[in-house]
């Protein structure tokens, strides 16, 4: 009871319409299961999604998307504003963060077979939103206008490119031209800030309209798991909190100690600067390497195509009621093939282009 | 029924507009000219110089100087050829090293030899070669952007 106004907790409720909410969310329990360390990959997604956004929203307060003033502009928020360099590095190194964590979210999901029937449309959401997120990355670094932001960019462009009949006409669409000018960096910046994070937000609603539905899966080790269940409000919900705050403390100070990487501003005629490509598309990058002349289709488009093809339709192709990973050998195996395959291609790509000296 | 034709109508409505909005630029054809690189007795017979060209470009709203450079290769007869200074690859930049004799691309080691071949690394055809031709005893190019 709030004593100036004389309004309760309960009729403010009521005022705002939310007591079905607030009635359905107190009795909402979850498998006591939900609280394994492995299955907090998501709810760390989250919190590094809301860390994403707050820092993105809060940059585009100084940002400022022209040619000649976006690198000054990101210049003089990293470096004449308090907790510039925070933010900055909250940003840069979440985005890393969110990609590795999202890799171990799939990984467990496969593991535990959390994609089999009647799950198969969680997993497909998933993966939806794995292949989204590169479009982030690309749009995000040309943002600040350096040197490595703009060469990526163009490298990246090129690769579009060659893919056969649409590539010329994706990389115009994508740029709003032939030339990596104003009009590509507006474009970059809306699709950044606006249309990519409403896209992800539906994505992810739709991710959890299919997890609300199908239930998370069961735990191997108890037969009883459905007997032991805790309450989501405020068990879960708590460890969310704890989880957040743990995970912004942590970006903090790494932002702190290693401020994020700032290069000399683009010049686009500066062929000498040769852009390493980043460590999550090393493997990509190599395969473009290796297929080359009539086969860089292979490498630019049947192999990463297949690759994501295949994601989408495991849950289909691999429906048999078994979960435990020991007794799906054939499916662990083939897996584990395609990740080392992943992870030497990386290691080669690491050696090529940061251990050996350019000419 | 009812319903799919009104929200049909309802997508074009939105549609036809909103995408011509977004794609126009895109379509706009490239556009080529002839710029001067100056006069033809500034090059060296029988080496490859780089030239550098600074023009302006129209890019949506904003008119900007378009920089960048292209290779010019002399014999000893002073027949002129230019190649572009694009990987065939993926479109870095190729350095021409004379004591290499071969264009080095820096992206993925890709090599091409004194007439634009392809020699060695990922690159398969071989560096474009720009029409030019000489006018006053200037050396003019036609570049495409
Ligand atoms: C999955 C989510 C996101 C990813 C992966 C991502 C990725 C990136 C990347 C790679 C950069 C380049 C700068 C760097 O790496 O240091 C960047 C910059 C930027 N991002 Fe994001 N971003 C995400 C979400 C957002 C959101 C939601 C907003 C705003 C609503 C935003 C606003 C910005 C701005 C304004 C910049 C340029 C400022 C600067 O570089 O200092 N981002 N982002
Ligand atoms: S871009 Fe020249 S070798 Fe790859």
């Amino acid at each position: 009871m709030n004593r100036a106004t004389g309004i309760s907790h309960v009729t403010l409720i009521e005022y705002l319409s939310l007591e079905r909410i607030v009635k359905r969310l107190s009795v909402l329990t979850v498998p006591a299961d939900a609280l394994t360390w492995h299955r907090f990959f998501g709810a760390l997604l989250l919190s590094l999604l809301v860390l994403l956004f707050l820092s993105g929203a809060f940059m585009a307060f100084y940002y400022s998307p022209a040619l000649g003033s976006a690198y000054d502009s990101v210049d003089y928020a990293l470096f004449s504003l308090p907790f510039g360099g925070i933010i900055k590095g909250v940003h840069h190194y979440g985005w890393n963060l969110f990609l590795i964590v999202l890799g171990a979210h799939l990984v467990r999901a496969f593991v535990v077979s959390a994609y089999k029937p009647p799950r198969q449309m969680i997993w497909v959401s998933g993966v939806m939103i794995l292949l989204f997120v590169p479009l982030f990355i690309i749009t995000g670094d040309l943002l600040t206008w350096d040197q490595k932001g703009f060469w990526s960019t163009q490298v990246r462009l090129s690769i579009i490119g060659s893919i056969p009949f649409i590539g010329d006409l994706l990389v115009r669409l994508f740029q709003g031209g032939p030339l990596t000018g104003i009009v590509a960096l507006t474009r970059f910046y809306v699709l950044h800030i606006l249309f990519l994070p409403g896209l992800l937000a539906f994505l992810i609603l739709i991710h959890f309209h299919f997890i609300k539905n199908n239930g998370l899966s069961y735990s191997f080790s108890s037969d009883n798991y459905s007997t032991k269940t805790v309450r989501f409000f405020p068990v879960i919900f708590n460890r969310w909190l704890i989880l957040f705050m743990g995970i912004t403390l942590v970006l903090g100070l790494i932002s702190w100690y290693w401020p994020a990487p700032l290069g000399d501003p683009a010049d686009p005629t500066d062929s000498s600067y040769v852009p390493r490509p980043e460590w999550w598309v090393l493997f990509l990058n190599q395969l473009v390497t290796i297929f080359t002349g009539s086969f860089s289709v292979v490498g630019s488009v049947i192999i990463p195509g297949g690759l994501a093809g295949l994601l989408i339709v495991l849950p289909f192709i691999d429906s048999s009621p078994e979960r435990h990973p020991v007794r799906r050998k054939r499916v662990m195996l083939c897996a584990a093939i395609i990740a080392i395959a992943i992870l030497a291609l990386s290691i080669m790509g690491y050696l090529e282009h940061f251990s050996t000296p350019h000419v | 029924m009812k319903t799919t034709v009104l929200g049909s109508g309802a997508v074009l409505l939105l549609g036809i507009p909103l995408i011509s909005y977004f794609v126009a630029p895109s379509l706009k054809k490239a556009t080529g000219k002839w710029v001067d690189f100056g006069a033809i007795d500034d090059l060296t017979p029988g080496s490859i110089e780089m030239l550098t060209y600074e023009f302006l470009v129209k890019d949506g709203w904003l008119v900007l100087p378009q920089r960048g450079f292209v290779w010019a290769k002399t014999n000893q007869d002073r027949a002129i050829k230019v190649f572009s200074s694009t990987c065939t690859h993926l479109a870095c930049n190729v350095i021409w090293q004379e004591e290499a004799n071969h264009f080095i691309c820096p992206c993925h080691s890709g090599r091409f030899d004194s007439h634009g071949n392809p020699v060695a690394g990922p690159p398969t055809k071989p560096l474009s070669t720009l029409e030019s031709k000489i006018e006053e005893e200037n050396l003019l190019v036609y570049l495409t952007f």
